[in-house]
């Protein structure tokens, strides 16, 4: 447990200390921040349909998408194939500390990084607060999507970070899968067979999403992303003792 | 202290390391040497738990390194490693990282504050304590390294090539370094430096294509590998039969010529004699010389340095190539 602290503490403050990180932070405000502007203009039209402006914010478009899936990419991609291509891996593996703790303290830094992402949003809840009553009820739900979902990227990204030492091969292998994740809930409307619609509808983050944000919260969905993240990052310490064999 | 038994590591078809098997007693100073490619780093990446052996065992007091146990996690807690490329992470500072080294170690805060100081005084980085490392030259780097691995008190130490890179004044302070830490701790020290190991170590295990070629202390290695003087001649100029001549001389087992050498009259030549155990054939040559009339400018024996023996014994079974591989050990070594 002091082992994974320790890199915890190690990751979470290289994250604070790389330009990549505020590279992608300033991007997220900027995208998140016109977005959110755009959604007020459009709403404040008298011509719009009634709508609440954070029920679309969370669950309507493609920004959220593009949004976490990058977000999933980058945040990850240098975690573990940095310490591959450094070398740095070979003082981490000889210290009495086991792989689970290696991928636990780096996996907890870069969701830790993560909420600290989307922090800023709550800043828009706090003006559609100021303006009209909310209900908060869709907004926790909707968080804990954006948590949910966000975590199970996070894991996938730490895996593909643990194969490769180059940060670009990992970052392209994290964009894929994210995208074959994301997608393959899409393939609903495509197949005809009850059970394989069946499965692809249950895996349909869109639909998780858009449903999180009218305040649907399905623990199926959670118990999805709770075994995704398990899985992965069981994955990944499996890959890390792995590179002891090459 | 620490064991190794019958350690083989493959690598696909490759063998790098077949079945070596040596230990290291408490307090010991142990030095493997050999050429690049020999073997050194697989063997120690076996030594400190990083690479799984294909077969064999590693222990450590006893307690097994590779048992996938719980254990076998703590066991490197007495184990301090020093990696070939020395890697750190260039964006923390020198006492952050050291810190982080602590607590990897699982070191507790007051005795982390108390080992921090005093491991910043011994690897001369007080000045530098606050510095980000990637600023830092090679020479620190490597003494960040050198404090990150003695930092939790390790019983054995190991170091792969610490002296790589190093500028001479760094070379000495290292050394200096090594040879304390070496009063504390069981050290084993990779290189491929040679008078690095005559310097340091009492036991020396001589590594080639994956073997022990030979293990003693520099001296046993010296009397048992050959016993014998060498001695270098020196003529004024070439002469007929010069060669032919010493040859017939007693006790001389093997003659090699040097390159030659602007010399007073022209190019002089130069030969280094291997004699058989005992014998001095000095005199010999002497009435050799004046019976020829061969002006004679040097004499000389000495014992032969490790640096012999070591070349003798990875190149024993590959003659044609023992004079590459003889010049290149010597750059190497200057």
């Amino acid at each position: 447990m002091r082992g994974a602290l320790a890199v915890f503490g190690r990751e979470l403050r290289a994250y604070f200390f790389s330009p990549l990180a505020y590279v992608i932070l300033t991007f997220f405000v900027l995208v998140q921040g016109w977005y959110f502007a755009m959604i007020v203009a459009f709403l404040a039209d008298p011509r719009a349909a009634a709508g609440r402006p954070l029920e679309l914010f969370f669950g309507q478009t493609i920004f959220t998408w593009l949004v976490l899936i990058f977000a999933g990419t980058f945040l990850t991609m240098r975690l573990i194939s940095e310490e591959l291509r450094s070398g740095t891996i070979e003082t981490l593996l000889t210290s009495p500390i086991s792989e689970v703790q290696v991928v636990a303290g780096k996996y907890l830094a870069a969701l830790t990084f993560y909420l600290f992402l989307w922090a800023p949003t709550l800043v828009y809840v706090a003006i559609v607060r100021w303006f009209t009553p909310v209900d908060w009820g869709p907004i926790a739900a909707s968080y804990l999507g954006i948590v949910g979902i966000g975590a199970l990227f996070l894991a996938v990204g730490l895996f593909a970070s643990a194969t490769s030492k180059n940060q670009m091969v990992a970052a392209v292998v994290t964009f894929f899968c994210l995208l074959v994740l994301f997608s393959c809930g899409l393939l609903e409307n495509l197949v005809n067979g009850e059970t394989a619609k069946k499965v692809l509808g249950q895996m349909n983050l869109w639909q998780h999403m858009d449903d999180f944000s009218k305040g649907i919260v399905d623990t199926r969905r959670l118990v999805y992303y709770a075994t995704g993240v398990g899985f992965f990052l069981f994955l990944t310490s499996r890959a890390l003792a792995a590179k002891k064999w090459r | 202290m620490i064991e190794a038994h019958d350690l083989t590591r493959k690598f696909g078809d490759f063998t790098a390391v077949a079945g070596v098997s040596f230990a290291l007693s408490a307090g010991e100073i142990v030095g493997i040497l050999g050429p690049n490619g020999a073997g050194k780093t697989t063997t120690i990446r076996m030594l400190t738990g990083f690479l799984p052996p294909s077969s064999g065992r590693v222990t450590l007091g006893g307690r097994d390194l590779f048992g996938g146990t719980p254990d076998a996690v703590a066991v490197r807690r007495d184990l301090g490693y020093l990696p070939e490329s020395v890697a750190l992470y260039p964006e923390m500072r020198v006492e952050e990282y050291l810190s982080y080294r602590a607590r990897l170690e699982g070191m507790d805060r007051t005795s982390t504050r108390r080992r921090l100081g005093e491991v910043l005084e011994r690897c001369l980085l007080s000045d530098v304590r606050r510095q980000v490392i990637g600023t830092l030259s090679k020479g620190y780097r490597q003494r960040v390294g050198l404090a990150g691995a003695i930092l939790h008190d390790p019983k054995v130490l190991i170091l792969d090539e610490p002296t790589v890179g190093l500028d001479p004044k760094q070379i000495v302070a290292i050394r200096e370094l090594i040879r304390e830490l070496g009063r504390k701790h069981t050290l084993l020290l990779s290189t491929h430096i040679l008078p690095e190991v005559e310097l340091l170590c009492g036991r020396v295990l001589i590594f080639d294509r994956g073997r022990i070629v030979a293990e003693g202390s520099p001296d046993q290695l010296r009397e048992r590998l050959q016993g014998q003087v060498a001695v270098t001649v020196e003529f004024e100029a070439a002469a007929p039969g010069i060669l032919e001549a010493i040859e017939q001389i007693e006790g001389v087992r093997g003659i090699r010529a040097e390159a030659d050498r602007p010399g007073p009259a022209g190019h002089s030549v130069r030969f280094v004699l291997e004699c058989a155990p005992g014998a001095d054939p000095r005199a010999a040559i002497f009435h050799l010389a004046v019976e020829r009339s061969w002006t004679l400018l040097e004499l000389a024996s000495e014992r032969a340095s490790l640096e012999d023996i070591f070349v003798r014994l990875v190149t024993s079974d590959r003659r044609d190539a023992e004079q590459p591989g003889e010049s290149q050990l010597a750059g190497e070594a200057a």
